[in-house]
């Protein structure tokens, strides 16, 4: 190898660069390699998405190997005890170096680049025929409708399927996200946003909300439910109910009132709102009428009495939100249960 | 602190000392005991006043009272402490002396404590100032951390916890990296140009009074019934709009750190471009001062958006104007788009004069010249132009028009080009030098290997579909702790290191900046290195409570992180130690060409006894016979005449 690189590269400087590159190139392939940086996917999506994961993680390697490795040689090589008062030789500039080290990174995002834009277009293809299902969030829980009508507070979703989310939100700005799908989407009130996730693989995976969108920003979690298309057909068909039990808990799980509160018969156990087992003495303590008009008032007008310890927080659209028939449903249910618990 | 910066000459006798009643009409702290409680009456008086003739009930309402409030208080402390005593006096009619230097260079402690119009005391007040609220912003993360070290809640609500992590960002951003560098710049900026003073000293010293009144309303907002801003630093509409009233705080205190870089920003473009020392062209310039340049641009761009943004949402929430309500026909897109057109920049706000430290210790410290310093200095310029056509990176999942993601990807990506060319420049400016391995050079390497790591996981995130994986995730939180705190934070401390003698006229203790870099550097790297992982693997940002799975990895975060909170202890401690105890500094001790080396440390009041003559370029190590300047030169001609 006749040619200098710059001034100062030789051959014996160049192999022990090369070999401290390749030092440093193995230590991050094996980190890479060996964590589980990534969820296993389980969805066509999520694939695509981890493809240019990788093929960014090689590029990343390379160009940080390279910038290790002269790192590490000149600090090794060139290291001068303090007292050493002379000064290095006057580079100003070597031209054919600086246009290499300006059009290889620019090759290489380009790439990254051109193969991102291809997975982002393959991405939002939703095909044909896709499962259609709106998702509503809200502070601070989910909402899933399927093309039959009905309304869950967690998502079923067939495998091998194309789904679009038609996805927005009644408050604040939300962000609908599931690790396994990788695909990922931020609910905006006023507007529907679309994502579309093509299931490969059955299980249950958390449904997150990654947009800080109030209190209950880190308990606004839900769940996916991926099953085989012949039992999601007949999730639809049947029309399924959403919750077994009294009507009144499909409504409390629907407006994601555990999300806030806890209530050991919804399996609820959230720590913002007060806990709704100790309703009975709340009410007593409120002195706001008997227990039935204390609970419909505390939904509909929330702020008309803050239990000592709590602020008042809970959001105001309860009263629009809940149909009347949902509502007494509610108040019935969240009744009979703090007079089972006195 | 007793001993700092007694200059050693004196151009003009004190005033003589007020007796009486005078002490409390004189521009001091005095006056602002009586001027704040005066204009917090006049604020209130303006909106009761206005409330009750438009017969608005109540005439008592707690919210606009407040927002006008933190405008009129401010003023009066502002009035009180002098900031706008020349302009009062001039406007009135009364005499004045333009060339008046009666508040200008310390003397002693005190005179650190009013207002100042000499640059390098108010240098040393920015520093001294920021590093405060990094003191207060870094506790926050650690209260916050121990929250999160177990997944549940234990310590605080959650309204507390989202305040911890929204002031952490906010005192971090607008409070420590922007100011901290605009006060480098100040100490700086003059000496290195070969200037007396900046050129609008009374504006100088106006602009850092502001920026204690920023991070004091920040702090103060948390008392506010409801709890303090709990938004995020991004406080995205429509959530901050209905935040209780403490966010108001939140609103107003950008106004004011806003306010104080863009009159920053605008001093140093006027001082650089029309204060240069005879000789000293745009390419014989220090490229510090060349990136202080570009920022400063930005600044004055960009930082008005942000402004704008503020009010947006504070007109929504106290005038019912609905920018953002989408109820009323408002747009909610809106308010992202016009804050990161000002936050993206902000990000190079926070990176480049961390580029111009780091240019300096590199080539002092390598004793060689910058390698390719044009093209070092274009590079600049490329990053303040492609800058402003990035900001909708932040928003690929945010369900903008979805033409943009493509063309935002491929500027974002474009943007690494002249950040790459930086980073190699720099590795090569090191080949074949002489390396000294002091504090500031091993903050410049540590920044220059963090940075690279920060550099490269925002191409992952420049990329639309990683990006929508990873997007308001910890692989955000590590990213931008990489770009700021292993990119900004060690840039800063390279600085404060590098020009501590300049600025004390005492050397700081090796040892101990040594270890300080040491438990930095480690501290970092165990704190926010994982967070890659648990990012990508599943756990969102600003949650007080986590799936139980991430439970043993935040444990040992939240420890990594209480040790990279103590490493500051160390920091504070040679600080101290040193300005108080430490050897007398040389002039020189880095033997350093630019032209703040060339005179005392510290500097005499007006920095130059006589006005250097610029002959050269400023990095020429190892050039035999080659100068920056001269001193003592034939008079020169003007700039600019050749």
């Amino acid at each position: 190898m006749s040619i200098r690189l710059a001034p100062g590269v030789r051959r014996g400087s160049i192999i022990q660069l090369v070999v401290i590159g390749l030092i440093a190139g193995a230590i991050c392939t094996a980190v890479a390699l060996m964590i589980p940086w990534l969820p296993v996917a389980a969805g066509k999506e999520a694939d695509r998405i981890h493809f240019v994961y990788w093929f960014a993680t090689v590029i990343s390697i390379v160009v940080f190997s390279v910038v290790a490795a002269v790192l590490v040689y000149e600090v090794w090589k060139f290291r001068v005890p303090p007292d050493d008062m002379s000064d290095g030789p006057p580079t100003h500039g070597h031209t054919a170096l600086e246009i290499v080290w300006t059009a290889i990174p620019a090759v290489l995002v380009t790439s990254i680049s051109i193969v991102s834009a291809i997975v982002l277009a393959k991405n939002g293809e939703a095909g044909q025929n896709p499962v259609v299902v709106k998702v509503v969030a809200q502070q601070f829980a989910w909402e899933f409708t399927y093309s039959n009508g009905k309304t869950y507070g967690f998502l079923t979703l067939p495998e091998g399927q194309h789904t679009k989310l038609d996805i927005t939100s009644k408050d604040v700005i939300h962000s609908f996200w599931v690790p396994e799908l990788s695909q990922k989407q931020d609910a905006v009130p006023g507007q529907h946003n679309t994502l579309v996730v093509t299931p490969t693989r059955t299980g249950t995976f958390p449904v997150i909300c990654t947009e800080l969108c109030g209190l209950g920003h880190s308990v606004m979690r839900s769940h996916v439910t991926i099953v085989p298309s012949t039992q999601f057909t007949k999730f639809i068909k049947g029309g399924g109910s959403s919750a077994n039990g009294p009507p009144g808990l499909a409504v409390f799980q629907k407006n994601g009132c555990g999300s806030c509160h806890t209530l050991q018969a919804a399996g609820a156990t959230g720590k913002i709102g007060p806990d709704l087992d100790q309703l009975a003495d709340l009410a007593a303590k409120a002195g706001h009428g008997s227990l039935e008009e204390f609970t419909r008032e505390s939904i509909v007008n929330p702020s008309a009495y803050i239990e000592h310890g709590y602020s008042d927080l809970m959001p105001h659209t309860f009263k629009s939100q809940i149909p009347p028939a949902d509502l007494d449903q509610l108040v019935q249910y969240l009744v009979e249960n703090a007079n089972a618990k006195k | 602190m007793t001993t700092a910066a007694t200059h050693s000459t004196e151009v003009h006798a004190p005033p003589p000392p007020d007796t009486g009643l005078r002490r409390f009409t004189r521009a001091g702290w005095l006056r602002v005991l009586w001027t704040v409680p005066l204009f917090f009456g006049i604020g209130l008086a303006i909106v009761c006043g206005i409330r009750w003739l438009a017969g608005w009930d109540p005439v008592w309402d707690g919210v606009p009272i407040l927002t006008v409030e933190l405008v009129t208080v401010p003023l009066g402390f502002l009035v009180g402490i002098g900031g706008f005593d020349y302009w009062a006096y001039y406007a009135s009619g009364r005499r004045t002396i333009p060339d008046d230097h009666s508040g200008h260079g310390a003397k002693s402690w005190r005179d650190y404590f009013r207002i100042n119009t000499d640059h390098k005391v108010i240098g040393v007040q920015y520093v001294v100032t920021t590093i405060f609220f990094f003191c207060v912003g870094g506790l926050f993360a650690m209260m916050f951390r121990a929250e999160l070290a177990q997944p549940g809640d234990q310590y605080f609500s959650p309204q507390t916890f989202n305040v911890l992590i929204s002031n952490h960002a906010a005192l971090m951003i607008f409070l420590f990296i922007i100011p901290a560098f605009a006060g480098l710049g100040n100490y700086v900026i003059p000496l290195m140009i070969g200037a007396a003073d900046m050129a609008f000293p009374r504006l100088n010293a106006l602009s850092f009074w502001l920026l204690p009144i920023a991070g004091f309303m920040l702090i103060a907002g948390m008392a506010a019934p409801g709890g303090g801003p709990s938004a995020g630093w991004t406080c995205y509409a429509p959530l901050c709009s209905h935040q209780p009233v403490g966010q108001v705080f939140f609103n107003m205190a950008v106004q004011w750190a806003g306010a104080s870089s863009i009159m920053t920003a605008l001093n140093f473009l006027v001082t650089i471009i029309t204060m240069r020392a005879p000789g000293m062209t745009f390419w014989r310039m220090p490229l510090l001062v060349w990136a202080n340049f570009t920022t400063s641009l930005l600044v004055v761009l960009a930082t008005p958006f942000i402004a704008g943004s503020q009010f947006f949402v504070l007109f929504d929430r106290v005038l019912h104007m609905n920018f953002f309500e989408y109820q009323q026909g408002g747009y909610v897109l809106g308010y992202q788009h016009i804050f990161w057109f000002y936050s993206h920049p902000a990000v190079y706000i926070m990176m480049l004069p961390g580029f111009g430290i780091i240019s300096e210790v590199i080539s002092v410290m390598s004793r060689k010249p910058i390698f390719g310093y044009r093209l070092m200095a274009l590079s600049l310029m490329a990053i303040l132009v492609l800058g402003f056509s990035v900001w909708a990176h932040h928003m690929f999942v945010a369900g903008m028009a979805g033409w943009l993601r493509v063309p935002m990807m491929v500027t974002s990506m474009v943007i690494a080009v002249p950040t790459g060319i930086k980073i190699f420049s720099w590795l090569a400016t090191m080949w074949e030098g002489r390396l000294h391995f002091t504090t500031p050079m091993l903050f410049a390497l540590g920044f220059l290997s963090m940075f690279v790591i920060g550099g490269l996981s925002g191409i992952y995130l420049a990329s639309v579909p990683i990006d929508i994986h990873a997007s308001d995730t910890y692989f955000i939180v590590a990213h931008i702790h990489y770009v700021l705190f292993g990119g900004s934070v060690f840039t800063i401390f390279a600085g404060i290191y590098y020009w501590f003698p300049k600025m004390t006229g005492r050397m700081y203790s090796e040892r101990l900046g040594k270890l300080h870099f040491w438990l930095t550097f480690i501290g970092f790297n165990l704190t926010f290195f994982p967070m890659h992982y648990i990012g990508l693997q599943g756990m969102p940002r600003r949650v007080a409570d986590y799936a139980s799975r991430f439970a043993d990895i935040n444990l040992f975060i939240s420890i990594a992180s209480f040790g990279l909170g103590a490493s500051t202890i160390v920091f504070l401690y040679n600080m101290a130690r040193s300005w108080a105890h430490g050897p007398v500094a040389e002039a020189n001790p880095w033997r350093a060409l630019t032209l703040e080396w060339q005179v005392s440390s510290p500097p005499p009041v007006f920095n130059f006894d006589e006005i250097p003559q610029v002959v050269g370029n400023p990095y020429e190590y190892g050039v035999p016979g080659a100068r920056h300047a001269i001193f003592g030169a034939p008079k020169p001609e003007p700039v600019g005449a050749d």
